[in-house]
């Protein structure tokens, strides 16, 4: 057995190595850097659920240290020595201890519960008439954040996504909707995230005390373009926020520049999830041209869009038409201007949908 | 009258393949049953390596997208239903009747049965690939992402094959639970069944009201795909959240399906390494029952986030389950503490166990606390969690029962050197594996992603797609091990391990219907009584012993 015994003195300073270095690390915004503790939230709820966190932390690690410990200590005192054919107490249980090892952590986990469940009550609290509201939808693979009241909506473009600009110091409450799967609205700096379910409006309050720009993403798996549903929200002061609102209003008044006038239309349709209904277009070289794209599904049915695919082969999009055209629906797209080539243009909710495009 | 002289039956020479073919004897059926889980185990492993390639380097383009999702798919379906339970059940088959002294299971064709759709339905899941992609909606195909409307026939071949696998759960879960119930050996009393039956029989339970749960949600989804259904499509009137409902309800028994067995493993391995009785005998056993029925009163903590639950009835539930986890954990150190402990590669993994099973559980507390989880819910502090539990606990106690059973099984004594070289890289690959995932949940890293941009997140997913490698190449020495044992001629004594349950008691491998004579059993060490004659009153535990006026 003596191999045995320096084998496993050998592996156990190892594994509280590994422990120890990976618990040197600290996230902080600035320095996103995993540890052991999250980055610091920037809501007032956020703090109180870290501040469980770190709670839980310290009564996990106590009781990890306790157990580890007694496992270690009984793995090297009462290991088997050399000729040693006796057999120890035959034990067969011991009332007091079990009932000990049964009452403790009973009242432990009662105790986590009860601040858990405050804390809960203070996270999920509603507001009554909130300052401001935001209209989170999650799509296939985008977001888009309407600030109604202003008048105000942002669609992502690329794999950035949006920017959600909130002010600091009052209450902002969060409306998510999705109209088709589960997406989930996730900032770790808020230490908070809530599913978008179809059919379901979920609602919170969140209040900020922080600015700064901040990075978030769909946590719930929705398909192909999961990891790509990222956007960033910015904390702002309310003066900030309040200028913010004024130029963005302003600059939505403002007529969008239109196509030069006779640039191309080119139409195209879909009406099942196999083919587009046109598999080859053809648009003119160096001028930017408009794709007229109706989707021929019947009511209920899935939602399509145009996209074109970067012929250098990688899974970026040169464009991605936004927003998806609805079942029913006719969408315009404006493409800017390409070079002369071949280009694959595909819906990106049906990624086995492709086409052909020549530009020259 | 006549008489008729009738030739004398000879044995036909029947093929080798036709005999494991047609064969209904239960240990056979077993050792099929774990020779197809450490096939599909392997399969599972190619996939998860897949996954860790993929993101070792950021924005990686090597894996695409569609492709990534089949794989983390398939992994964790493959690794749950074709690996760990079948696993499970396989080494129940084997040692289940043979630790209660009974000749066979209670139902042999229909055990054999139970067997034989596992590979089919394996085929069945696998053959996706061939049909322009398997499924791809997570293991957990939560609703509409599963409808026909974003996912391919993949899908409609997943939901076939998990309505197969669980025909053969359910099969077998009957068959255990008759076998336990009716063909224990005489003296083998509901409490001097060892804890591994316990938790077989608790496990048995589970399934008979889990699994048909799941196979309702199946066939719903069955009808919503291709028969214009819409249980779960909101956009027809249903309702998405109902499928996460029927599925967790399905969903959490079964993490308890795969754990209890696995504690059964470690409940007979640790004590006989350690030449004392399991502690607390009877306080296990009220634990595994108690885990048993609070494991159906907590499946929406996997929900918190959708804002569909009623929080704090599922997080105190959560908290509560921890109770009895916790009993079993000191338990076993107390079994340990004042042993004469022998570090065989069996115990070797059991005490792996012990270790990593410990931070699975610890994280509980965390996804327990529902404004905790709303942060870690669906990020790598999650896929850290539930692998420190299905493979720092089941798979380590997989690995243990493999060491600890092979020479009943097969005769043979595995090579211990090779084994204590399986047990260090895959016991270190695993922490190096899961454990920075914690941190890269806390960084907010979320779960099934094929990419994400340049960080500080690379760093440790460089870390964990080592230690993947890492367990990786352990299975080669444990393989070739059980290769070159299996070459040699047979050699394992009865009682290799001085053991104390039946299946000890029996040769190496056993005779069909297993025993020729069986020793009294006088308590739930009835081997250990039968070599310690001096310490038999001792050794009787207080449960048979009715003290005098006492009102029985």
């Amino acid at each position: 057995m003596r191999r045995a015994t320096t084998w496993t003195r050998s592996l156990l300073p190892l594994a509280v190595l590994a422990l120890v270095v990976s618990a040197c690390a600290q996230a902080t915004a600035s320095n996103p850097v995993p540890g052991f503790f999250p980055l610091p939230a920037i809501t007032d709820q956020g703090q109180s659920s870290e501040n469980l966190y770190v709670f839980i932390l310290a009564i996990a690690t106590a009781i990890f240290l306790l157990v580890e410990g007694l496992i270690l200590f009984a793995v090297l005192r009462y290991r088997r020595r050399k000729g040693d054919d006796q057999l120890p107490t035959q034990t067969h249980g011991s009332m007091p201890f079990e009932l000990a090892w049964t009452i403790v952590p009973f009242i432990i986990v009662v105790a986590l519960f009860t601040l858990s469940y405050q804390t809960q009550e203070q996270v999920d609290a509603a507001v009554p008439n909130p300052p401001l509201t935001v209209d989170v939808t999650g799509f296939q693979w985008q977001w888009t954040f309407d600030y109604k009241a202003q008048g105000l909506s942002f669609t992502g473009q690329g794999t950035d996504g949006p920017v959600m600009v909130l002010p600091v110091g009052e209450d902002v409450h969060f409306r998510l909707h999705s109209n088709d799967v589960i997406h989930s609205f996730y900032l770790p700096a808020f230490f908070f995230k809530k599913d978008v379910v179809p059919g379901r409006t979920n609602e919170f309050d969140l209040t900020l005390d922080q600015t700064g720009t901040y990075a978030g993403q769909c946590a719930e798996f929705c398909g192909l373009g999961h990891a790509d549903m990222r956007f960033t929200v910015q904390a702002v002061s309310q003066a900030d926020f309040n200028a913010w609102v004024t130029k963005e209003q302003e600059a939505a008044k403002a007529t969008p520049s239109p196509l030069p006038s006779g640039a191309q239309s080119l139409t195209l349709s879909a009406s099942n999830t196999t083919a587009f209904d046109e598999s080859t277009l053809t648009a003119a070289a160096g001028q930017p041209f408009a794709v007229v794209f109706t989707n021929n599904e019947p009511t209920g049915g899935p939602p399509h869009d145009f996209a074109i695919k970067d012929p250098a082969g990688s899974s970026n999009m040169l464009f991605t038409g936004q927003p998806l055209a609805q079942a029913g629906q006719t969408v315009t797209y404006d493409v800017p201007a390409l070079p002369a080539g071949t280009y694959t243009f595909i819906c990106i909710v049906h990624p086995n949908m492709t086409g052909t495009l020549t530009v020259k | 009258m006549a008489t008729t002289v009738l030739p004398r039956a000879t044995t036909y020479p029947r093929s080798r393949v036709y005999e494991w073919l047609t064969t209904t004897d239960h240990k056979k059926i077993g050792l099929m049953y774990v020779a197809s889980s450490y096939f599909f185990m392997c399969l599972g492993g190619l996939l998860a390596l897949g996954i860790r390639t993929q993101l070792a380097v950021p924005n990686d383009t090597l894996i695409p997208n569609a492709l990534y999702n089949q794989l983390f798919t398939m992994h964790g379906t493959t690794m749950i239903f074709f690996f760990v339970m079948p696993m499970l059940a396989g080494f129940a088959n084997y040692a289940m009747p043979l630790m209660i002294g009974a000749a066979d299971m209670a139902f042999p064709r229909i055990n054999a049965l139970s067997f034989w759709i596992i590979p089919v339905s394996g085929v069945l899941l696998f053959s996706g690939f061939a049909f322009g992609g398997a499924a791809s909606a997570g293991w957990t195909s939560y609703a509409p992402l599963a409808e026909a409307k974003y996912s391919g026939i993949g899908q409609d071949l997943w939901i076939l094959a998990l309505l197969l696998n669980g025909m053969s759960s359910i099969l077998g879960a009957i068959n255990m639970l008759v076998t336990i119930f009716k063909l224990r050996a005489p003296g083998m009393t509901m409490l001097r069944l060892p804890i591994f039956v316990w938790t077989v029989l608790v496990t048995a339970i589970l399934l008979v009201f889990a699994v048909p749960v799941l196979a309702s949600g199946l066939v719903m989804l069955f009808i919503d795909r291709n028969y214009g259904g819409s249980f779960f499509d909101p956009a027809a009137g249903g309702d998405a959240i109902l499928w996460q409902n029927v599925f967790w309800f399905f969903g959490h028994p079964e993490v308890y399906i795969m754990i209890l067995p696995a504690f059964g493993i470690i409940s007979e391995v640790i004590p006989v390494f350690s030449r004392k009785p399991l502690f607390g005998y009877k306080a296990f056993v009220l634990a595994t029952v108690s885990i048993g029925v609070l494991g159906f009163g907590v499946w929406a903590h996997h929900m918190f986030a959708t804002g569909a639950v009623y929080l704090p009835f599922f997080s105190a539930a959560t908290f509560l389950i921890s109770v009895p986890t916790g009993v079993k954990m000191f338990n076993w150190v107390a079994t340990m503490w004042r042993g004469k402990l022998r570090f065989t590669t069996s115990m070797l993994f059991a005490v792996g166990f012990l270790i990593s099973f410990l931070i699975g559980g610890l994280d509980g507390a965390f996804a327990a606390s529902t404004p905790v989880d709303f942060d870690i819910t669906d990020t790598y502090w999650i896929v850290s969690h539930l692998h420190y539990v299905l493979f720092g606990g089941s798979a380590m106690a997989i690995m243990a029962a493999t060491y600890y059973w092979f020479p009943k099984m097969l005769g043979r004594m595995l090579d211990e050197r090779l084994g204590k070289i399986h047990f260090t890289l895959m016991f270190v690959g695993l922490q190096l594996t899961f454990f920075p995932m914690h941190l890269l949940g806390m960084a907010g890293m979320p779960r099934r992603i094929a990419e994400y941009a340049p960080s500080a997140w690379q760093p440790l997913n460089v870390v964990a797609t080592f230690g993947a490698f890492m367990i990786a190449a352990s299975m080669l020495p444990f393989l070739w091990n059980m290769f070159a044992a299996l070459r040699r001629p047979a050699d394992a004594p009865d009682d290799p391990w001085d053991a104390n349950t039946l299946e000890w008691a029996t040769s190496s491998p056993p005779p069909p219907y297993n025993f020729e004579r069986l020793p009294e059993v006088r308590s739930e060490r009835p081997l250990f009584d039968l070599k310690h004659p001096e310490l038999r009153k001792a050794a009787t535990p207080a449960a048979i012993v009715v003290s005098p006026g006492s009102g029985h």
